[in-house]
């Protein structure tokens, strides 16, 4: 008689894959930290592990990264939300109306593909230095995302659904609640990824080039003044925050839409 | 029956009522997507030209304004005098070494992430991390550790171009025929042997994919470097001339990048039917 039990894998090799990542990354703090014990430290060039942290702690405690973080946030949002709002209707009606889409198409293409970051200095030049020169960057760079995607959202649709729910005696409404926002949002989320990292581009171009406030502008000046354990502390922090931003959404996809595998 | 009815009988299940139309309106339906695309850019592209003609606009932003024909007369202009292919030059050399070392380090390492389980599991959060950061908060440090020229361009290409080679690459060798890979063993091969028959070339489509990617990004890369840590190359003279309220300047060097990117990724086309030619559903998608 075979006996039949569970087999359960232990804690290690279930959490396998983040156990190993944690280590790999403590193993690369020590061996940073380690490694000045042989090689010459030149605090001009490079900083370490601790220094960076105590430098981290002080920018928090002085409220500087807080209030230049905020001075940041302003013109990503704003700019994200004002290109969510006439993006995604826009790809709408393009993937909606064959036509439209047929005329757009090849414009948004061109958009799509060249570096307008390039553009970037024009427009601060343009429009100024403060809010509203940061916030017409961000649009510009995200606004295009969000068009395909809600554009591809649309042609995704299953014209067969479509079918179903009108025979089914289903009005406009129905259409919209049951068969198109499930279809496009996935798309729409997967487009707010993208557009976000352009977002975060946008903000910290438009800050390099030409501003007196902001995190961007913050690590160019920590940079000048080769103060490199509190330069290093705000890199780490953009870092922290774009991963949050990305990885928060795609675990947002992964829970809402499990059906999507992928893009 | 009458005659008339005799011939209607005759013709009555060969020809539908409607077969005269069909010629022409087949044509427009094939037409019809391209017509209204570049319609639609002509028209802009029109529009805009004669926009300062028509709007009566103040001395100021006179300035400012250009129009198609100016940019192209500029664009024409850097070309017959060959002012532009030092920066150009600059600018590409960059783009070229960053885009190869990017290769280089991105090829192979995404083969081993692909094929040993735990590297991958061990790289995975430096991977994320750099990948979701855009490249250019990296700048003022890489300006700090490899001054204002080649290098610190070269730098942040590379980092922009990396990980999407590695990215794709990996994705590519995971989803590589095991059952290739068993036969291949099963006559003998080293590790080295399956990346080299097997995974590598099923894996084609998805570093070409991963390449195309790369391109766009060490075009912004060289872009962005060029803009705030560079003494020439075309992003620089970009920056002047944007400083100098040259707009016309601006969108010409625009366009050139634009221009650039498109060229790099029609060579990786040609590159990938090129080395695409042993399969048998030559049929590309991507």
């Amino acid at each position: 008689m075979a006996k039949e039990f569970a087999y359960r894998a232990s804690f290690a090799q279930q959490h396998r894959k983040v156990l190993l990542g944690t280590l790999a990354v403590v193993l690369f703090l020590a061996a940073w930290q380690a490694i000045f014990l042989v090689v010459p430290f030149d605090p001009l060039f490079i900083s370490k592990p601790s220094l960076i942290a105590a430098g981290f702690v002080d920018l928090v405690q002085s409220g500087e990264l807080v209030h230049d973080l905020a001075v940041s946030a302003a013109p990503f949002f704003c700019g994200l939300i004002a290109a969510a709002v006439i993006g995604v209707p826009l790809g709408i009606v393009m993937g909606w109306r064959a036509r439209v889409g047929y005329a757009l198409d090849p414009l948004m293409t061109v958009f799509y593909a060249s570096p307008l970051v390039a553009l970037a200095p024009l427009l601060v030049i343009f429009f100024g230095v403060g809010l509203w020169g940061k916030t017409i960057i961000v649009f510009f760079l995200s606004v295009f995302p969000f068009i395909f995607n809600a554009y591809a959202g649309v042609h995704a649709v299953d014209r067969l659904l479509i079918s179903v729910v009108r025979s089914l005696g289903g009005g406009e409404w129905d259409l919209y609640r049951t068969v198109i926002f499930p279809s496009v949002l996935p798309y729409v989320v997967a487009g707010a990824r993208i557009a976000i990292g352009r977002a975060l581009i946008a903000v910290l171009v438009g800050e390099f080039f030409a501003a007196s406030e902001g995190i961007g502008y913050a690590i160019s000046r920590l940079g000048d003044l080769f103060a490199l354990d509190q330069m290093f502390g705000c890199i780490l922090t953009v870092m922290v925050i774009a991963v949050v931003l990305t990885e928060g959404i795609r675990w947002g996809e992964r829970t809402a839409f499990p059906w999507r595998v992928g893009r | 029956m009458t005659e008339i009815q005799a011939l209607k009988q005759d013709f009555a299940g060969a020809m539908p009522a409607d077969t005269r139309d069909i010629p022409v309106k087949r044509l427009w339906q094939r037409f019809e997507p391209i017509a209204l695309g570049t319609g639609t850019i002509v028209i802009l592209l029109l529009v805009w030209e004669f926009l300062p003609r028509i709007i009566p606009m103040k001395e100021g932003t006179k300035l400012f304004f250009t129009v198609p024909s100016q940019i192209a007369g500029t664009l024409w202009d850097m070309f017959a005098t060959g002012s532009i292919w030092q920066p150009l030059g600059v600018s590409a050399a960059a783009f070229t070494v960053g885009l190869l070392l990017a290769v280089a380090a991105g090829l192979p390492l995404g083969v081993l992430l692909g094929r040993s389980a735990t590297l991958n599991a061990m790289f995975d959060p430096f991977i994320t991390a750099f990948n979701a950061t855009p490249r250019l908060v990296f700048l003022p440090l890489l300006m700090l550790w490899f001054g204002i020229g080649l290098w610190s361009k070269v730098a942040i290409v590379f980092l922009g171009a990396l990980f999407p080679i590695l990215i794709n690459t990996y994705e590519g060798v995971r989803n590589a025929d095991k059952v290739l890979i068993n036969v291949v063993r099963s006559f003998g091969a080293t590790e080295w042997d399956i990346a080299r028959l097997v995974v590598v070339p099923n894996s084609l489509p998805f570093i070409v994919v991963g390449l195309r990617l790369a391109i766009g990004r060490a075009v912004l890369g060289v872009v962005v470097a060029e803009f705030f840590g560079s003494q020439d190359g075309l992003g620089v003279v970009m920056v002047r001339a944007a400083s100098q309220f040259k707009v016309d300047v601006v969108f010409a060097g625009l366009i050139v990048f634009a221009a650039l990117s498109l060229i790099m990724t029609a060579l990786v086309k040609l590159l990938e039917d090129r080395m695409s030619r042993w399969r048998p559903e030559h049929v590309n998608a991507n």
